[in-house]
């Protein structure tokens, strides 16, 4: 019961993200795209150092290596 | 003569192409998804594919699309998804009980068991990566 939640949970996740990315590309949506997003929080720096560039570069090494590696 | 730069276009470099990007890709997730779990290749592999990636989005060495200066409101939305899943992994977790109520990548494990799931989740780390770097 509790894994059926579980898997459940996750699977509404990821059928929101693919819902909103379609809305996203649809002809005059307002809502940006994931990859306008992520380029938006990539522009983020503070004085010289790309923060949002090295954190969101960060997370998805960290991520692929979660998943992949172990 | 000389152009102001604003003006001026620069060619795609050869390696820059999907022609030659996405097979490079393929060919490095089939690698990676030969590798088996906890072992020292999968993750000196997992760094150096990662680094290598790294340094080339910090490094100005390729091209990069333009990012937009403001988000419209419809950004909100992102926050759905984001949140469902960050509830249902945040509580997951916390619990900790194992199989009863299991966290996202303890029920991807037997998935990415399989070398062609596994390949194809490498194919889609690495091109999101590579798309990362050229933002």
């Amino acid at each position: 019961m509790m894994r059926a939640l579980a898997i459940g949970g996750f699977l509404t996740a990821l059928l929101l993200f693919a819902a909103v990315e379609w809305a996203a590309r649809r002809e005059g949506s307002r809502i940006p795209s994931l990859a306008e997003v992520c380029a938006f929080v990539m522009r983020y720096e503070v004085g010289p150092v790309p923060v949002g560039r090295i954190g969101l570069f960060g997370f998805w090494w960290w991520l692929g290596w979660h998943f992949l590696a172990r | 003569m000389d152009h102001p730069r604003e003006l001026t276009v620069e060619a795609p470099r050869a390696w820059d192409r999907p022609i030659v990007s996405v097979p490079v890709l393929v060919c490095l997730s089939l690698v990676g998804g030969q590798l088996p779990s906890f072992s020292a290749q999968a993750n000196l592999y997992t760094l150096g594919t990662g680094g290598a990636l790294i340094w080339i989005g910090l490094s100005n060495r390729v091209p990069r699309r333009a990012a937009p200066r403001r988000l419209p409101r419809g950004a909100v939305w992102w926050l759905l998804p984001v949140t469902v899943f960050g509830v249902f992994e945040g509580v997951t977790f916390v619990l900790a009980v194992g199989d009863e109520f299991p966290t996202f990548s303890r029920l991807a494990d037997p998935l990415l068991e399989d070398h062609l799931v596994r390949s194809a989740a490498w194919f889609g780390w690495l091109s999101a990566f590579w798309g990362l770097a050229r933002r």
